[in-house]
């Protein structure tokens, strides 16, 4: 079993969903149980899955390879090295919390939601496990499909909206994605002797192809992931997706979907044309850095709290592109940590969102205020969790912002470090962002009285946000936990990068 | 006499049916114009036939006939049809399907 | 000696006898049932069984030409014949189960003739080599489909529809005849491949070639659907019976595809040189200085985004799977431009699975108008929770026509795609897939209606039959299991792509 541990990962989520559908109707508390335990049991597979994996090799581990389609030479590829592995943890543990959190939430329709959720939850851990190009791509394409309806069903008011244009801009970028695809594979073909869509042997050629060529294919697969990142300017999806979503929906999209880009980014278009993502490190390091602070100012106006953590994903996000740009082993190392602390910090504070939403159904700050008093328990741990996404030394974001900035401040690829200074800026601001609204919320006299009875969170819920808690303060002290296992793959990325630049200096 | 004046005349009267069918309003009138086109195109043929000196030409035209005659007869059966329902036959009057 | 290649003919010439008998069996049979049956129905089925069995029996026949050089028997057209008897046979089980032909007070029994009748017509169109035998296929083909179209005689749309069918019809069969003419009198002859003879020797009139080529188009794109031919379409799809609809959308859109395909491949190859391939790339040769490749190119991306754009602002289901299908064939067209085996056999494959996918939204749309009576996608909101298995698999038909992965839809895209960029079309691939994006517009909005809107009104449990499941089933599992495994289909389309006189 643990030689095919990854199916297993993927496809335990997708074949246990079927019978939820053949559960009865009604029967609520069973298919909540069934999923959660569903869930679970993925969980520990990938616990096994960390400590089967050896982090002094930056190869592949656990590879499955299986002939697919004959004669285009597709594969069934699947393998696991250091960056993925994080982000699996990631998808794993937040699918179990969100479900016990939101145990109340979804009250029509409960068995679809859940069917859709084992299936949206297999088809990610896909993503970020396929080493086929065309086998990414399926999977990159079928997480529209439960997240369509997840947002489209069980959404708010404007859902259908919503959910039209998330789809709609996904699937954009991800056939120019296709064409590159298919283009890169074609390409290669005379330099590998065959037409394959396989990423290893993929990226042995990608670098020797002509520099304009590789930059038309990078753009294509760049846009498809800026798209899903989202990178300013292509954010406009997101606030819409993630206020629509039902509350397990915009967590699972701000937790793992938003890392599919970034995850993209750097598997893929560093991956593959090294040279080419250096040449556009400076423009994309602008767009992070204009995510970044553009992201923070739209917080600063929303009057809505989930908006406002939407719009604080762009700005986190930002983070992690300017990362990326940066291109040195720590800056990627802590884009890599920020993708899993995001994950963790902004996904809990959707939760907080829907815990407070549950109860008063409104999502305006105008709305609150004193609310310390009345829900201690909230109020302490949602603080926490602000913290964390401010970046407070002790806590995961900090961890994580500082290795960006340490990291692109000497980066060799941007050559000046406005970038990096210009992003420090967007620490403060998110700190203004989230404060004030804490305040506003949290702090002050109790102005509206329906706020007097709110009740404080149960037992449920704390336990369901308790995993969460832990890991924001593990990460915040001692990263090395996690950072030790992805960095030998990290390195290899880094020193790839290094060796394209020097061949082509042999090369020109 | 030099194959052009027949081509000529074919071209004219093939035109003149396809102005007809995009210009007459009424249905009977189109499909007279649509077996005008036919009747040009069999003429293309057999001057095409007697120049080349081979009979191809001449047997399609007899096939052409015969289908014309029964484009002619499920044409009209439904011109037919569709005036027992509509009472007209003019075609700006048939109009229940459009975009 | 005349005699002997006329019974040699013969032999090879089951199926299509098969099916000509079958229809004078079904008129024969109709002079004894005075009410309305189904016993023409079984024998039309019966008959394509027949006509299938013995197709099966040709498959590994060596490619040649029967009849004096009028009708192929070859890979090419066996792929073709396979395809529209499973279509007919869709067909007439469709029929069995329309609510909107049972309870019409007409006898089916001239339906199922028709039917069969216009199988026929696509067996010839997809095999004949002649000009003549080709003229004369499209007619059969033609002819049948235009009563079918008006086959509720009292119904205004039905006869409207046949009408606007057969005006453009004649049209566009006058333009094609008057091409094949000019072709006859530059050539000499009707026969393809001593058209391509005569073309590769002499020099000849490019002009004059490229008008007969325009002229000729205007059939086939009326075949097809393709712009500027495709006015009939959606008003043909939305008066006629709904089997019928499908049948078009199928059948006879597949049979002018063969026709195409195999016309311009032949005719236009440049007889006197072999084969070449570069690269692990093979080519036909086309005559040089005809840029009929280029025509199909503006031809298909006119057809798809036409398409497409259009059905956006659709509310009629039939409607809107009309310019769909509009924009089907313009995708189809797209792998044509790059005239190699590669770009056929995508085609063949993307015409398979096209047969299963659409047939199973006109079957699924069928379905809810015999419940639902209605047509109209507003009127369709949340019978997604009322009737899930017919809905699930609409969702999966629309998913897989506008080429998500995992359904078979993808496949198409992805071989015809692929043949796109292996040859250095990367613009009309984009085109082409940012054409999908607009489709996924449209086909989502239908499954929006389905799902994500509650339903009005009455709310309970709309259920079927067992034998419409079992249908709805028998296309939706295809649509998704050749999305996974489609080894076998695009092994087949390889294998058909070899069209009788080509290398």
């Amino acid at each position: 079993m643990i030689n095919n541990i990854l199916s297993f990962l993927i496809f335990l989520p997708i074949i246990l969903s079927i019978p939820i559908l053949f559960f009865k109707a009604g029967k609520d508390k069973l298919i909540k149980t069934y999923t959660i335990a569903v869930t679970i049991v993925v969980f520990i597979l990938s616990i096994i899955l960390y400590f089967g994996f050896d982090a002094s090799k930056s190869d592949f581990q656990f590879v499955e390879k299986v002939q697919w389609v004959t004669d285009f030479n597709i594969f069934y590829f699947l393998g696991v090295d250091g960056i993925s592995l994080l982000l699996i943890l990631l998808t794993t543990l937040i699918f179990p919390v969100t479900i016990l959190a939101v145990w109340n939430s979804i009250t029509t329709r409960t068995k679809e939601f859940y069917f859709l959720l084992l299936i949206l939850e297999g088809s990610l851990i896909g993503v970020f496990l396929s080493l086929d190009l065309i086998l990414f791509y399926v999977f990159w394409e079928l997480i529209l499909i439960p997240m369509y309806f997840i947002i489209g069903i069980w959404g708010g008011k404007n859902k259908y909206y919503a959910t039209v244009k998330f789809f709609l801009y996904t699937m954009f970028g991800s056939l120019l994605m296709l064409v590159a695809i298919i283009w890169l594979a074609n390409y290669a073909t005379p330099m590998i002797g065959k037409f394959t869509t396989d990423y290893t042997e993929l990226r042995k050629v990608s670098i020797f192809m002509p520099l304009n060529i590789q930059m038309w294919m990078f753009i294509f697969f760049g846009l498809s992931f800026a798209i899903k990142v989202p990178m300013f300017p292509f954010h406009t999806w997101l606030p819409d997706a993630h206020t629509e979503a039902p509350t397990a929906g915009s967590v699972i999209l701000a937790a793992v979907l938003l890392k599919m880009g970034t995850y993209g980014l750097l598997r893929f278009s560093i991956g593959l044309f090294p040279l080419t993502f250096v040449r556009f490190a400076v423009p994309i390091a602008i767009l992070g850095v204009i995510g970044i602070i553009y992201g923070a100012l739209l917080c600063i106006a929303q009057k809505d709290m989930k908006k406002l953590v939407a719009y604080s994903s762009v700005s986190h996000m930002g983070f992690i592109v300017l990362a990326l740009a940066g291109m040195t082993v720590e800056s990627v190392q802590g884009g890599l940590i920020q993708m899993v602390n995001h994950g963790l910090s902004t996904g809990a504070l959707f939760l907080f969102v829907g815990f407070i939403y549950d109860r008063r159904h409104t999502r305006e700050i105008a709305d609150y205020g004193g609310l310390t008093k009345i829900i201690p328990i909230f109020a302490s741990l949602f603080l926490v969790v602000c913290l964390s996404s401010i970046g407070l030394p002790g806590l995961n974001g900090f961890v994580g912002e500082f290795m960006i900035l340490a990291g692109s401040f000497a980066s060799p690829n941007l050559h000046n470090n406005i970038y990096t200074i210009l992003g420090t800026i967007g620490i403060v601001l998110s700190a203004v962002y989230l404060l004030w609204m804490y305040q506003r919320v949290m702090l002050g006299p109790v102005e509206n009285e329906a706020n007097r009875n709110v009740p404080d969170l149960n037992k449920r819920e704390i336990i369901s946000i308790i995993p969460i808690l832990l890991f924001i303060v593990w990460i915040g002290v001692y990263p090395n936990t996690f950072l030790s296992k992805s960095e030998a793959s990290v390195k290899r990325v880094i020193e790839n990068v290094e060796a394209a630049k020097k061949n082509i200096l042999n090369i020109y | 006499m030099g194959i052009n004046y027949f081509l000529i005349l074919a071209l004219l009267l093939f035109s003149i049916g396809v102005a007809g069918v995009l210009l007459r309003r009424n249905a009977i009138i189109v499909f007279m114009c649509i077996e005008l086109m036919l009747n040009s195109v069999n003429l293309v043929f057999v001057s095409f036939s007697s120049y080349l000196g081979n009979s191809i030409g001449q047997i399609f035209v007899f096939f052409i006939m015969t289908v014309a005659a029964a484009e002619a007869a499920v044409g009209l059966a439904i011109i037919i049809a569709l005036f027992r329902n509509k009472e007209t036959i003019n075609i700006d009057e048939i109009n229940i399907l459009k975009w | 000696m005349l005699t002997q290649q006329i019974l040699d003919g013969l032999s090879k010439f089951y199926p299509e006898t098969i099916l000509s008998v079958t229809i004078l069996v079904i008129v024969f049979v109709e002079l004894f049932f005075k009410k309305k049956t189904r016993v023409s129905g079984w024998i039309a089925m019966a008959g394509l069984a027949a006509a299938m069995l013995f197709t099966f029996l040709q498959v590994n026949i060596p490619a040649q030409t029967i009849f004096f050089q009028m009708v192929a028997v070859d890979p090419f057209s066996y792929f073709f014949k396979v395809l529209l008897i499973l279509s007919g046979f869709l067909i007439v089980l469709f029929t069995f189960l329309s609510d909107e032909i049972r309870s019409s007070e007409f006898k089916t029994q001239e339906y199922y003739a028709l039917l069969i009748a216009l199988t026929l017509g696509g067996f010839l169109m997809a095999s004949s080599v002649n000009l003549l035998m080709m003229y004369l296929a499209l007619e059969l083909s033609s002819l049948s489909s235009y009563v079918l179209a008006g086959y509720f005689k009292k119904s205004n749309r039905s006869s409207e529809a046949a009408l606007k069918y057969v005006i453009y019809g004649g049209v566009s069969s006058g333009l094609m005849l008057f091409g094949i003419s000019l072709i006859y009198g530059i050539c000499g002859s009707l026969d393809m491949f001593a058209i391509s003879a005569y073309l590769s020797a002499n020099p000849v009139n490019l002009i004059t070639l490229l008008i007969a080529i325009f002229l000729m188009l205007a059939g086939f794109g009326y075949k097809i659907s393709a712009v500027p031919f495709h006015f009939w379409t959606p008003d043909v799809y939305e008066g006629s019976p709904m089997p019928v609809t499908a049948l078009l959308s199928v059948s006879s859109k597949a049979a002018g595809f063969a026709m195409l395909i195999r016309f311009f491949l032949v005719a236009f190859q440049n007889a006197g040189h072999p084969t070449i391939t570069t690269e692990g790339l093979h080519q036909y040769i086309t005559l040089p200085g005809l840029h009929w490749p280029e025509v199909i190119a503006v031809i298909a991306v006119a057809t798809m985004t036409l398409g497409n754009v259009v059905a956006i602002w659709q509310d009629n289901l039939k409607r809107l799977l009309a310019y769909s299908s509009i924009a089907q064939a313009g995708y189809m067209l797209l792998a044509f431009v790059v005239v190699s085996p590669q770009g056929i056999s995508a085609m063949l494959t993307y015409l398979a699975v096209y047969l299963f996918m659409n047939l199973g939204a006109f079957f699924a749309a069928i379905l809810i108008s015999n419940k639902y009576k209605t047509e109209n996608i507003e009127e369709m909101k949340g019978i997604g929770y009322r009737s899930p298995l017919l809905c699930v698999s609409m969702a999966v038909f629309m998913l897989s026509l506008s080429g998500i992965p995992m359904t078979a839809g993808f496949i198409g895209k992805f071989y015809i795609f692929s043949a796109l960029i292996n040859n250095g079309y990367i613009w009309l691939a984009i085109i082409g897939l940012m054409n999908s994006v607009v489709s996924l517009y449209y086909y989502i909005k239908i499954l929006k209606n389905m799902f994500l809107i509650r339903p009005q009104g009455d709310t309970g449990a709309v259920s079927f039959g067992a034998g419409y499941s079992v249908l709805l089933l028998a296309l939706a599992i295809p649509t998704i299991v050749l999305g996974i495994f489609f080894g076998p289909l695009t092994k087949f389309a390889e294998y058909s792509v070899q069209i009788f006189g080509l290398k």
